[in-house]
């Protein structure tokens, strides 16, 4: 189901959380909508699931003019941050709880559920308490209860932030093949622009409560709209008075370069390097290099070298 | 009351353990043992040891010369006890004590649910003032609360509400007596409830009423039962309000009022035996609470 937000606005006292945002997000996509704390990307998440009221702007879910329903008869499905499980219930009575409140038969809830714990995963755990889940086991349960009650839309409010490093990468994935299973649409909030990259199909980038740009994520990595975006969306770096990627500028021997300067620091990150150049017009440029490149090039701190933009890079 | 109130962070229990063993001073390593046994054998375990052993007549009989424990001979009157407690208007107080301060406790645990309800989540104006006034009955006198109640709901009452020497009127005194238990142990809970828990049911369809009974209440409800606990206790043993409401009628007699009316006459025995049975009352209620609170807290924290 499509979302369309138009002019939305939300103010808490003198500040402006959401500021005239409109955006348009597709039926059956995966948007993230992408920015730094503060931006107001969880409020807007909110005003989308009828938990804020927004001061001006009208909400819109496939047609239907939502702006004014509790978010009881939105029919969409909210998984917060803290993932909000119900303490005293076990994982299957939690599953089953907005099919309990919508009184359909209990043969068909349990059904309904024993389909989704397999779907997240949670088969074996049906009777445990949320306490005695981990926390990527509390995340699944939170996303196969919102999905029990078939949501026009999914909503993800930073649903890897409370997870370390592997299980969230492990989580990603599987939210994305998850997605392509069943197809609902779906929008999450995050301020990892690597997370939203990797998982999204569509991007809302959002700085100060407003909408900053909006597309797929790959053209916004190659054609960000503001500096804000360009720094936002990756690594990036100035050269010659130009925003521009670490990894779209190269080393070339001194009489080669666009620029002359003088390697300060090189930091090897595995895979990557960065060398700090600081260049003849007093400006300092970064550059991402590959650890062969690294190692061919005889690159050491103090080395006169030349830098300028690869051929091959932008566009 | 710790083990209904306290509530550990969601935390692994082992781990919260762990981190309390560590946080602990080791005061009951060095000396501090010995103090807190002796401070509390002085205040609590001694003068209910000699009042139990009083009502049971505990009494020991050495026979013949020397201090040989298998010549003694302990004696128990548990006949005496007996009669003590089913004397004609013993049997009568106590059930009056029982039943006014089941029913108290449990009004004011959904009273106390209510205003905390209140307190902790509604801004209004003076809310201080309310906040305030939860307290009053633990500030006040005993005695001072019953004066005052007089004034309000006695002969002479204002309003034209008579309660002097009813049942209703001890329910009265003993409702605002226990109140600040039952409200103050609800509320902290109610404050560090996740709201977030709460959204979720809505989005999920669930409307106030059913939130409040199936997602709040269930996180709040093992406080609750602590409150009702000492709410009980505390009416079972309320006497400065209640001794000038009763009036001395043997229908509005309650045990506590039974037990000084018996000191009055120099039945210390029969005293001992009827504080005995209402220790031995209310020392049952709370632990049944506070097993129940703690069991259900184990399994969902």
């Amino acid at each position: 189901m499509s979302i369309s937000l138009n002019n939305l606005s939300k103010r808490y006292g003198s500040t402006h959380a959401v500021e005239n945002v409109s955006a348009e997000i597709t039926h059956g996509s995966l948007t993230a909508i992408l920015g730094p704390s503060g931006s107001g990307k969880s409020t807007l998440l909110k005003l989308i699931s009828g938990l804020e009221a927004p001061d001006e702007g009208r909400v819109i879910i496939d047609g239907d003019d939502v702006t004014d329903v509790d978010p009881r008869h939105r029919d969409i499905g909210f998984c917060f941050q803290s993932y909000a499980p119900f303490r005293h219930m076990n994982v299957a009575k939690n599953v089953g709880f907005g099919l309990k409140v919508r009184k359909r038969p209990a043969a068909e809830i349990d059904a309904r559920v024993k389909e989704l714990l397999a779907l997240v995963k949670l088969d074996d755990k049906a009777s445990r308490y949320p306490s005695q889940l981990s926390g990527g086991e509390r995340q699944r349960m939170a996303l196969a209860r919102a999905l029990a009650i078939e949501p026009r839309v999914l909503l993800l409010d930073e649903p890897f932030g409370a997870l370390d490093a592997v299980v969230r990468q492990e989580l990603r994935q599987w939210v994305k093949v998850l997605h392509e299973q069943i197809h609902v649409t779906t929008v999450l909030v995050t301020h990892d622009q690597q997370e939203a990259m990797e998982v999204a199909d569509q991007l809302i980038v959002m700085s100060a409560g407003r909408v900053v740009q909006s597309g797929n994520p790959l053209a916004l990595y190659e054609s960000p709209a503001t500096d804000f975006v360009h720094e936002f969306l990756g690594p990036s770096t100035v050269f010659g008075g130009v925003v521009t990627r670490p990894h779209d500028l190269e080393l070339v021997s001194v009489y080669d370069g666009a620029m002359k300067g003088r390697i300060t620091s090189i930091v090897s990150l595995g895979f990557e390097a960065q060398v700090t150049v600081e260049l003849s017009d007093g400006t300092t440029t970064w550059v991402q290099l590959s650890r062969n490149e690294l190692s061919k090039m005889g690159l050491r701190v103090a080395l006169l070298v030349g830098v300028r933009r690869r051929t091959d890079a932008d566009f | 009351m710790s083990t209904a109130l306290a509530t550990p962070p969601p935390a692994s229990r082992s781990r919260w353990r762990r981190l309390r063993s560590r946080l602990g001073l080791g005061l009951l390593a060095g000396g501090g043992g010995a103090l807190i046994v002796g401070y509390l054998s002085l205040i609590v375990l001694i003068p209910i040891a000699a009042l139990v052993s009083h009502g049971l007549s505990i009494s020991v009989v050495t026979h013949g010369a020397g201090l040989a424990f298998w010549r003694w001979h302990v004696s128990i009157g548990v006949r005496t006890f007996w009669e003590a407690i089913t004397a004609p208007g013993a049997k009568e107080a106590i059930f009056l004590s029982l039943w006014l301060s089941l029913s108290v406790a449990a009004i004011n645990a959904v009273m106390g649910v209510a205003i905390a309800w209140v307190l902790v989540r509604d801004k209004f104006f003076g809310k201080g003032l309310l906040e305030a006034s939860i307290d009053l009955p633990f500030a006040l006198p005993t005695i001072v609360a019953g004066v005052v109640l007089l004034a309000i709901y006695g002969v002479d009452s204002p309003i034209h509400v008579d309660l002097f020497e009813t049942w209703m009127g001890l329910m009265m005194a003993l409702l605002f007596v226990t109140l600040p238990f039952s409200v103050r142990a609800v509320q902290p809970v109610l404050a560090s409830l996740d709201l977030e828990s709460e959204a979720a049911a809505r989005t999920l369809g669930a409307g106030s009423v059913r939130t409040f009974f199936t997602v709040v209440l269930p996180s709040i409800w093992p406080a609750v039962l602590g409150g009702f606990g000492l709410a009980f206790a505390r009416a079972v043993g309320e006497f400065g309000s209640i001794s000038l409401i009763a009036g001395g009628l043997g229908r509005t007699t309650t045990a506590s009022y039974y037990v000084y009316n018996l000191t009055q006459g120099f039945l210390w025995t029969d005293a001992a035996a009827v504080s005995t049975l209402l220790l031995v009352l209310s020392l049952v209620i709370l632990v049944t609470t506070n097993v129940i609170a703690h069991r259900y807290q184990r399994r969902t924290l």
